[in-house]
């Protein structure tokens, strides 16, 4: 929706705009890197040849679609708004299908199974994840962005994440500092809940895409009732 | 008729949205506010919402990296 003004001054700003410099060599230089990269890879190490491709694949991605998981999780309070939640909720039941396979077909095989060697992040739950959950919740949105976002927005060449970055690295290296204090006291003390123990790998699957329909159908019921009350 | 222009470079979101808002109450009916930044992510975020709100918005790209969003103000 545009109206005639706005395209007047649109048009008026893109006359005074002229391309400086022109970036094909650039990215003609970066791509020859990447691929050289990768060809170092497949020689030592065909494991992170494929990791460098499927990490460039995500880069690109995130930054041409400019996602956002901070903006998904702010944006619904903030302005009302929950395009991008819905999309994280769609990329969750993807991953919900896509991990109940690999993990079915790793439970096939195997007698006795430990939940340690379940593929996946199983861990153990308890206080320690809400208050992680909150402490990261604070970080993101004051530094405008989670760790891909942050790290997407240096590629692209936003200044200001650079700070951002020398704090993430600093909260890292805490982290893994003190991680065995966290551990000892609660971590260790808390049980690990893996649902299909008790229900079955199907049925757990199913429970977790149904609670995922449901929070996309209220997403998208909570974004329709915000545009109309503006109306 | 006014054009209102503020200035949101080197802000991430979700302070340019803010800004906008504070800016639009003042303004009236009508009126363009012409928004600078250089965050790429604050443009889906300010007319994803400027949408939501029932404004006219478009935006520009004025130099490398750094775009013109207008808003006009349509109640």
């Amino acid at each position: 929706m545009t109206s005639g003004r706005i395209e007047e001054l649109k048009k008026r700003r893109q006359r005074e705009f002229k391309r400086k410099k022109n970036q094909i060599k650039y990215a003609v230089f970066c791509i020859i890197v990447a691929i050289i990269i990768y060809a170092f890879f497949l020689i030592h190490n065909v494991n992170y040849s494929i990791l460098w491709l499927i990490g460039l694949l995500l880069g690109f991605v995130l930054q041409r679609s400019r996602f956002c998981f901070t903006a998904s999780f702010r944006d619904p309070i903030m302005v009302g708004s929950t395009s991008l939640f819905k999309a994280v909720v769609v990329a969750f039941m993807i991953s919900t299908v896509g991990f109940a396979i690999v993990q079915y077909n790793f439970i096939q095989g195997v007698q006795n199974i430990s939940l340690n060697d379940i593929p996946g992040q199983i861990h153990p739950v308890g206080i320690h994840t809400a208050l992680g959950a909150i402490l990261f919740g604070i970080g993101m949105v004051v530094s405008g962005g989670c760790a891909s976002g942050t790290l997407m927005r240096i590629g692209e060449g936003f200044l200001l994440q650079i700070v951002v970055l020398i704090g993430f690295i600093v909260g890292v290296l805490m982290g893994a500092r003190h991680f065995e204090f966290w551990d000892k006291f609660i971590i260790s003390q808390a049980s690990t809940v893996y649902i299909p123990n008790y229900t079955g790998l199907p049925m757990a699957t199913i429970i977790q895409v149904v609670v995922l329909i449901l929070l996309y159908l209220l997403a998208d019921w909570y974004d329709k009732k915000n545009s109309m009350m503006s109306m | 008729m006014k054009e209102v222009r503020i200035d949101c470079m080197y802000e991430t979101c979700p302070i340019p949205l803010l800004k906008a808002l504070k800016e639009l109450k003042k303004m009236e009916i009508g009126d363009i506010l012409i928004m600078e930044t250089d965050h790429s992510c604050s443009i889906t975020n300010v007319i994803d919402w400027a949408k939501k709100q029932g404004h006219n918005v478009d935006y520009v790209e004025i130099s490398e990296g750094e775009w013109e969003i207008y808003i006009e103000k349509m109640r």
